[in-house]
């Protein structure tokens, strides 16, 4: 199964109701508690990046037997240096986000940690998109 | 861990009374409540006895079963345990002496619980301090006051289960103690000691008597304040004699407090911790920290009543003028703690705040499908919700459309029960 949930960029009032939708999805479906967390984790880090530095973009679920992918994209000012962004402690978040308590540049690197696979692009200007596998079971048959 | 189902649950709906508008049904956090062909409203999720829709219902069709205080008459000796929020249910001109004594004339040992709470304050910052010097345990740690919390997070959130503190909360610890110290008072058995509770909580009667194994951790049955009201109201101007006895001075600010939402933590000394009320905040802060948010904070207090305990379906007076009186009262105790430290560090190390506990997920029908049939059903859910107007009337008699169309792909009602989607 799919489903979309639009993001809305600074819309900080309503961030974190995909997380939470996915999460709720999921919970109902019946999986492992632990690929649940993780995937929520996932959902809600990616979607406050969108709020925080995205245009509008939108978050897919996608549900199999044998994985759950999320798959994120957002049109706004992309990422110059990807590998730079994937280094723990970096972050862009101006001082605004900080005192919200976001911006310890462990967003990117959490995500990396959280699923199976992890794949981004993005270019200065054209958005960024981000792909996250999470294997049901923990390993991929 | 082993699922539990049929679980009993106290709150009646009397179908006498009832005309079937939807007000409980959009109510229930759970989404347990439909209103059937019958033109009533029933129980047929899993109900966390929160008491929201004992408090919707106009036409006051739902009440808790609580024991009433007709069961003290068939006990011989018996423990009432009093919450501090009784003492704001008489205007701020009435002090908890009063009505403690005047409780005492119709009640056998009645007993304010400020003393135990705040050995179990001590005994959560030791606990706190220890587990996170190990760095071991799962953080934040979650108060285990609150029944329907505990409830909402067996169904809802089972991931967070191991987040609850594993105590006896004073009132079980008052159950466990006060059996063995009146039983030897007068000479019985601990189990002919029996304990009824004065509460302002439709979920106390629930909590304490399914889930806990330890026999003498049990309540016998919950009196509710609104049972009690008229009892102490009409005796509270009486000239009462002071009483020596030493519960009735132990009364303290802290334990005055846990009424309300944010006096729990209150009387935690440095630890970083968390108050939030209100059924649907708490749930936020449920998926917050099932999302790993909140891992820098170390305890969170959680009431599903607004407010905290003064805010239970049984209190009589409104929560906001009851937290005026308690806040006087507590300027008045003072919000110092008296207990001895070390003494209270003792019985910890003992183990003697250790519950006998074990938290279980609570299901419903749903999660028994095998995860591709699950899926499946999902798919078929976010078909049949595309063609659905999203109107939330509540008219087929489900809460929402989306529970709509879960009963629909269940089987358990059909599409033509929505006015929108009629011929």
């Amino acid at each position: 199964m799919k489903k979309e949930y639009e993001i809305k960029a600074r819309d900080f009032v309503r961030a974190g109701k995909a997380a939470i939708g996915v999460q709720n999805i999921l919970k109902s479906i019946g999986f492992e508690q632990d690929i649940i967390r993780r995937v929520s984790i996932c959902a809600y880090e990616s979607e406050m990046n969108v709020v925080m530095h995205g245009a509008d973009g939108s978050l897919l679920l996608g549900v199999e037997n044998k994985e759950i992918v999320l798959e994120v994209r957002d049109s706004g000012e992309g990422i110059e240096d990807i590998e730079l962004a994937l280094k723990e402690g970096y972050s862009t978040a101006s001082e605004e986000h900080r005192d919200m308590g976001f911006g310890a540049g462990m967003g990117l690197p959490n995500m990396k940690k959280h699923s199976n696979v992890f794949e981004i692009s993005s270019q200065k200007g054209n958005g960024t998109y981000l792909r996250m596998v999470f294997w049901v079971n923990g390993n991929r048959e | 861990m082993q699922e539990k189902e049929n679980h009993v649950h106290y709150v009646r709906i009397d179908e006498d009374i009832c005309n079937g508008c939807v007000l409980c049904m959009k109510a229930c956090p759970t989404k347990a409540i439909r209103v059937l062909d019958d033109g009533v409203a029933h129980i047929l999720g899993c109900c966390i006895e929160c008491g929201n829709c004992i408090r919707a219902c106009p036409k006051g069709a739902i009440t808790s079963l609580t024991a009433g205080k007709d069961a003290l008459k068939m006990s011989k000796h018996h423990i009432v345990p009093v919450s501090p929020v009784l003492y704001a249910q008489f205007g701020e001109d009435v002090m908890p002496n009063d009505i403690l004594l005047s409780m005492r004339k119709a009640f056998d040992f009645v007993y304010d619980q400020s003393y135990t709470q705040e050995l179990f304050n001590v005994a959560t910052g030791l606990y706190i301090r220890e587990h996170r010097n190990q760095n071991d345990g799962h953080w934040p740690v979650i108060s285990p006051m609150c029944p329907v919390v505990n409830r909402l997070i067996a169904f809802r959130f089972p991931s967070l289960l191991k987040h609850i503190l594993p105590f006896a909360t004073p009132l079980e610890i008052v159950c466990r103690e006060g059996k063995k110290w009146l039983s030897k008072k007068y000479g019985c058995q601990p189990e002919d000691i029996k304990v009824f509770p004065v509460t302002a909580c439709p979920a106390k009667m629930t909590a304490l008597s399914e889930t806990l194994p330890d026999e003498l951790s049990r309540i016998d049955g919950a009196i509710g304040i609104n049972e009690i009201y008229d009892l102490i109201k009409s005796d509270i101007h009486e000239v009462q004699e002071p009483d020596e006895h030493i519960v009735l001075n132990y009364l303290s600010g802290v334990g005055i407090g846990w009424a309300m939402s944010g006096g729990e933590v209150a009387g935690l000394d440095a630890v970083r911790s968390l108050a939030v009320s209100g059924m649907k905040t708490t749930i936020r802060y449920l998926h917050a920290i099932e999302m790993g948010l909140l891992k820098d904070v170390d305890y969170v207090e959680l009431r599903a009543c607004r407010e905290g305990c003064v805010g239970g379906a049984f209190a009589v007076t409104d929560k906001y003028a009851a937290k005026h009186s308690l806040n006087k009262l507590i300027r008045m105790f003072g919000s110092e703690k008296r207990v001895n430290f070390s003494y209270a560090q003792k019985l910890y190390r003992e183990g003697w705040f250790n519950t006998t506990r074990n938290p279980t997920p609570l299901s419903d029908s749903a999660s028994r499908l095998s995860i591709p049939e699950a899926i499946k059903r999902e798919e078929d859910l976010e078909k049949l919700l595309k063609t659905l107007p999203r109107k939330e009337c509540g008219v087929c008699g489900c809460p929402d459309c989306r529970t709509f169309a879960e009963d629909v792909i269940d089987g358990r009602t059909s599409v033509d029960k929505c006015i929108f989607m009629q011929p």
